[in-house]
C-alpha cells in the first residue's frame, strides 16, 4: 500500500480545480476556440478523476482509521467518509453534466468559460463537503454560488436566462448575507468558528478559544449567551434552506431551473443541493449537537425547525409540481419536493439526538440516487430543447416512437423519482421511511407517503405523453447527439443498477454518518 | 471598553436597514448596496467580538467576507449589465417573462 501525503486526501477537489485552470489556460492560448471536443474532454477527465479518487478513497478506507478523518490546515478541513461520499456525488453529477454540455454549448461562444465555471463550482462543492469550520464552509459556499449565478445567466441574449440569473443572484446574495450574519452571531456567542469548538462551547457553556490547534476556555471567559446563539443558528438554517432550495427560500428554484440552460439546471438541482445538505449535516451534527443544545437551556430546537421545514417543503414542492404546465418547471418543483424528503435526514431525530446517524444516512443515500435520476431527467429536457421540442406536456406527445432509447431512460428516471421499484429511488425512499418510523415521527412518515403518491400522478403525465398519446404536430428529429445520449443512458443504467446496489450505498452512508 | 451589546445593536440596526432596502427598493444597484450593508453588519460583529474574545479568528474571517463581498458585486454588476441590455432597465420588477 502506498502511503500518500495527507494533502492528497483533497485530490477529488484538487483535480476539479486543476481541470478548470487547464481550461482557462486553453482559453488564453486560443480565445476563440471552437474545439468543443477538447474542452469537454478536459472537463470530463477532471471530473472523472475527482469521482475516481473519491471512490478509491472510500474503498481504501481513508478517514476511517481514526474517526476524525484526515484533518488538514489546522482542522479547518476534514476529509472523512462523509466528505468522500459527497465528493463522489459531486464528481459523478459533474461528469454527466459536462458530458451532456458537449452538444449543448457547441453553437455558443465562450465555451471554455462555461466548462471552467462548471468545474470551479464543482470544486466549491467538493470543498464544502470537507469544510470543518464555519469560515471554510462560507468561503466554499460562495465558490459554489458565484460561478452558478454566471452559469444561469449564461445565455446572455436570452431574456429568460438573464431573468433567471438575476433572480437567482438577488436571492442568493441576500441569503449569503443572512448566512454571514448568522455565522457572525455564532462567533459572537461562542468565540470560535471551528465546528468542534462550537460544540465544546455549547456543552461547556463558556466561550472558547483555539490555542495551538486545540479548543480551550481561558480564565475569565464569559458564558455563552444562548439567545444570540439561537438567532445565529436560525440564520444558518436560512442559508442552508436557500442552497438546498427548501421552504421558505425555495422560490428562486423554479425560475432559475426553468431559465437556465438545461445542463446547468441539472447541475444546480442535483450537485448544488447535495452540497447544501452536506453543510447542513455536518454543521448540525457536529457543531450544534441537539442533545447538548437542549441541555444547555434550549437556545433553539433545530430538530423541530427541520421537521416543520421538511413537511412544508414536501407539500409545497409536490403540490406546486402537480399544477405545472411545462415539464421543466414541473421537474423544478419536484426537485423542491425532494429537498423536503432529504430534510427528513435532519428531522427524524429524537430529542436527545438518537436516530441521527440512521436518518442522516438515509438522507445521504437519497441524495446519491437523486444525483443520478434527477440529473438524468434534466438532461433529457436538455435533449428535448436540443431537438426543439416544446416546453409543455403536450409537446412530448409521441416522442417515445421517435426516440425510444432516450424516452425509456426518462421513464426510468421519472418512476424512480416517484419511488417505484424500477430504480434506486424506491429503496432510498423506503430507507427514509424507515428512519421516520425509527423515532416514531408519524407526521413525517405520513407526509412522505402522501407526497410520493401525489408525485406519481405528475410524473406519469410525462410518461403518458411520451408513450401513449399521439403526436399533435409534425416534428422530425434530425440528429441524435452523442454526448447527451451517453449522459442520459449512463445515468439511467446507474439508476437501475442502484436497485441491487443500494445496500452497499446505504452501508457506506451509515458508516460515514456514524463516524461523524 | 464599550460593552458588547452596543456593537450588537449597531450591527443589528445596519442589518435591518439593508434588509429594508432590499424589500422596498426596485433598482438593482441599490439592491446591491443594501446587500453590502447586510454583509458589513456581519463584519462589525466579527471584528467587535474578536476584540471582546481576545482572539483573531473574527478579524481574519471579516477580511474573507470583504473579499467575497467584492467578488459577489463583480458578478452582480455583470448580471445587471446583461439585464440592462435585455430589458433596457435595471428595475428588478421589470424582468418578468416567467411567472413567479
Amino acid at each position: 500500500m502506498v502511503a500518500l501525503p495527507d494533502w492528497m486526501a483533497l485530490a477529488p477537489a484538487l483535480s476539479l480545480a486543476l481541470a478548470s485552470l487547464v481550461l482557462l489556460l486553453a482559453d488564453s492560448v486560443d480565445p476563440d476556440t471552437t474545439n468543443t471536443g477538447l474542452l469537454t474532454g478536459i472537463s470530463v477527465l477532471g471530473s472523472l478523476l475527482s469521482f475516481g479518487f473519491a471512490g478509491w478513497f472510500i474503498t481504501a478506507g481513508t478517514g476511517m482509521a481514526d474517526s476524525t478523518g484526515v484533518a488538514l490546515f489546522n482542522n479547518q478541513i476534514v476529509v472523512d467518509q462523509m466528505a468522500l461520499f459527497f465528493m463522489a456525488i459531486v464528481g459523478s453529477v459533474t461528469t454527466l453534466v459536462v458530458l451532456a454540455s458537449y452538444d449543448y454549448v457547441a453553437e455558443h461562444s465562450y465555451q471554455a468559460e462555461f466548462f471552467a465555471l462548471v468545474l470551479l463550482s464543482a470544486t466549491g462543492m467538493s470543498l464544502l463537503s470537507a469544510a470543518n469550520s464555519l469560515a471554510t464552509a462560507f468561503v466554499a459556499l460562495e465558490l459554489v454560488s458565484l460561478p452558478s449565478y454566471a452559469l444561469v445567466a449564461f445565455l446572455k441574449e436570452n431574456k429568460g436566462s438573464v431573468e433567471a440569473g438575476l433572480k437567482y443572484f438577488l436571492i442568493g446574495a441576500v441569503s449569503s448575507a443572512v448566512l454571514a450574519y448568522g455565522i457572525s452571531l455564532v462567533y459572537a456567542a461562542t468565540g470560535v468558528l471551528r465546528f468542534d469548538g462550537v460544540a465544546t462551547a455549547i456543552s461547556s457553556g463558556t466561550v472558547q478559544t483555539i490555542v495551538d490547534g486545540s479548543v480551550q476556555a481561558q480564565a475569565g471567559d464569559p458564558a455563552v449567551p444562548m439567545a444570540i446563539l439561537g438567532v445565529g443558528i436560525l440564520m444558518i438554517i436560512g442559508g442552508v434552506a436557500f442552497k438546498t432550495a427548501s421552504v421558505p427560500f425555495h422560490f428562486w428554484a423554479p425560475e432559475a431551473y426553468e431559465g437556465a440552460p438545461a445542463p446547468i439546471s441539472a447541475f444546480l438541482s442535483s450537485a448544488s443541493k447535495a452540497a447544501g445538505f452536506v453543510l447542513a449535516f455536518r454543521a448540525f451534527a457536529v457543531a450544534f449537537p441537539i442533545g447538548d443544545l437542549l441541555a444547555a437551556g434550549g437556545a433553539i430546537n433545530w430538530v423541530m425547525a427541520f421537521q416543520i421545514l421538511a413537511i412544508a417543503t414536501m407539500f409545497i414542492g409536490n403540490f406546486a409540481a402537480a399544477t405545472q404546465e411545462t415539464v421543466k418547471r414541473m421537474l423544478a418543483y419536484s426537485s423542491v419536493g425532494h429537498a423536503g424528503y432529504v430534510l427528513i435526514g435532519l428531522a427524524a431525530v429524537s430529542g436527545s439526538g438518537e436516530g441521527l446517524s440512521l436518518s442522516m444516512s438515509a438522507g445521504m443515500s437519497h441524495l446519491l440516487v437523486y444525483g443520478f435520476m434527477n440529473t438524468g431527467a434534466f438532461l433529457f429536457i436538455a435533449l428535448a430543447e436540443y431537438w426543439g421540442v416544446g416546453r409543455r406536456f403536450e409537446d412530448y406527445n409521441g416522442l417515445g416512437k421517435e426516440a425510444p432509447v432516450a424516452c425509456a431512460a426518462m421513464t426510468v428516471f421519472l418512476f424512480s423519482l416517484a419511488g417505484l421499484p424500477i430504480g434506486g429511488g424506491f429503496f432510498s425512499k423506503f430507507y427514509l421511511f424507515q428512519a421516520t418510523l425509527n423515532v416514531s415521527a408519524w407526521s413525517l412518515a405520513a407526509a412522505l407517503i402522501i407526497n410520493s403518491a401525489l408525485s406519481l400522478f405528475y410524473y406519469s403525465r410525462v410518461v403518458k405523453a411520451m408513450w401513449i398519446e399521439e403526436p399533435t404536430g409534425s416534428r422530425t428529429i434530425e440528429s441524435y447527439p452523442m454526448g447527451l445520449y451517453t449522459a442520459v443512458v449512463g445515468a439511467a443504467i446507474v439508476t437501475v443498477l442502484l436497485l441491487p446496489g443500494f445496500n452497499r450505498v446505504s452501508e457506506i452512508a451509515f458508516q460515514a454518518a456514524q463516524l461523524l | 471598553m464599550i460593552p458588547a451589546e452596543t456593537y450588537l445593536l449597531l450591527s443589528a440596526a445596519i442589518f435591518c436597514i439593508g434588509l429594508f432596502g432590499i424589500l422596498t427598493r426596485r433598482n438593482a444597484l441599490i439592491f446591491l448596496m443594501s446587500v453590502e450593508l447586510m454583509l458589513n453588519a456581519a463584519n462589525i460583529n466579527l471584528v467587535a467580538f474578536s476584540l471582546q474574545h481576545g482572539n483573531l479568528t473574527g478579524q481574519v474571517f471579516s477580511l474573507f467576507t470583504m473579499a467575497l463581498a467584492a467578488a459577489e458585486v463583480a458578478i452582480g454588476i455583470g448580471i445587471i449589465l446583461v439585464l440592462y441590455r435585455n430589458f433596457t432597465d435595471v428595475d428588478v420588477t421589470k424582468a418578468t417573462t416567467m411567472r413567479w
